[in-house]
């Protein structure tokens, strides 16, 4: 949702679907990039240092860190949601049905 | 070498300094544990099996253990590192409170979280895991807020409007500039795992006052590009929130 805020700010539309299918074009700049260094990092794949490398060299160093620390806090801002079972708010909810339903998100809620 | 933002590396030395100090209800012995184990989660064999079985009920071996800890408590913490997924109500239901209270549940997850946070900024700047830090002793602080309540989640938690002026003030700074999201009500119960994970999460990912400031961009990388890798890392977690 912040993605379409951010979207609307700069008059552009962003392609969401990126989120559940990697090979989608979402519109932001260097996507292809962050998402291969976020995907390296959640897999502590093989390919990790080579992604970091190709994202500090197009991005700069500064990039790397703070591409690095928000994929980090995200590994962790899961696991407090998972582990409390915290609802989706009642406004985000209402806001988001349509893309949750649209990309099938809602299969990620624990029964 | 890698340069790291001063108020990043402020942020994971203070994220230390708290994992070795006594908290609410878990020792600084505890806590170190509970990272250690954390830490240990990501090449324990058995959670590799587990979190290859089609259910996460499924009988494993013994966990790759450096701590310490209870076994069970061992592999509570090992699933809500490698498995948290697919946690479920009944799941918590048989460890709440048999084998944690809630209080030192949610502590325990704020443990988890915030070690999660540093090893992986570190895993992902190819750079070497901070040492876990020598515990330190002194008196558990206990404080359970009044205004805890269930409303929702697994675990009680403090509505932003019920908490009192009069109150403690690690209660009181829970919300301070901070939006009512859920995310940040998860731990209320336990307000220095509050307090401390988003003194983390200002410097990682944006303060909430920067979040809707579209026009501003105090980052490397664009909102944009932050919400970007935020969605794509909670999908591959399969975390709707």
């Amino acid at each position: 949702m912040l993605l379409r805020g951010s979207g609307q700010h700069a008059g552009q539309t962003y392609d969401d679907r990126f989120a559940i299918d990697a090979e989608t074009d979402s519109g932001v700049s260097h996507a292809r990039l962050l998402l291969d260094f976020a995907e390296a990092c959640v897999a502590r794949s093989v390919e990790l240092s080579g992604r970091r490398e190709a994202l500090r060299k197009t991005l700069g160093e500064a990039a790397l860190v703070d591409a690095a620390a928000t994929i980090a806090i995200f590994q962790a801002v899961v696991k407090v949601a998972d582990a409390t079972g915290i609802p989706l708010e009642d406004a985000k909810a209402e806001i988001s049905a349509e893309f949750r339903a649209e990309l099938g998100l809602n299969a990620f809620v624990a029964e | 070498m890698s340069e790291i933002r001063e108020d990043l590396s402020a942020a994971h030395a203070r994220a230390w300094l708290r994992l070795a100090a006594p908290g609410a209800w878990l020792t600084g012995a505890e806590k170190v544990a509970i990272a250690a184990e954390a830490r240990a989660a990501l090449d324990c064999l058995a959670c590799a099996q587990r979190k290859a079985a089609l259910s996460p009920e499924q009988p494993i071996p013994a966990h790759a253990s450096p701590s310490g800890l209870d076994t069970a408590w061992v592999d509570l913490i090992h699933r809500i590192r490698t498995d948290a997924d697919r946690l479920t109500p009944a799941w918590f239901a048989s460890v709440v409170p048999s084998i944690l209270s809630v209080e030192r549940y949610v502590e325990t997850v704020g443990v988890i979280a915030e070690a999660t946070a540093v090893d992986s900024f570190m895993t992902a700047m190819g750079m070497p895991l901070w040492p876990l830090p020598a515990p330190l002793a002194g008196e558990l602080t206990g404080v359970r807020p009044e205004a805890a309540k269930l409303a929702g989640a697994w675990v009680p938690t403090v509505a932003p409007e019920d908490v009192s002026s009069a109150g403690p003030e690690l209660v009181q700074a829970m919300y301070r500039n901070r939006s009512a999201a859920n995310i940040h009500r998860a731990l209320s119960l336990v307000p220095e795992a509050v307090n401390g994970f988003f003194d983390l999460d200002d410097a990682m990912y944006l303060p909430d006052a920067f979040l809707r400031k579209f026009e501003e961009e105090p980052r490397a990388i664009t909102h944009a590009q932050i919400e970007l890798l935020a969605t794509r890392v909670s999908a591959l977690n399969r975390c709707l929130y």
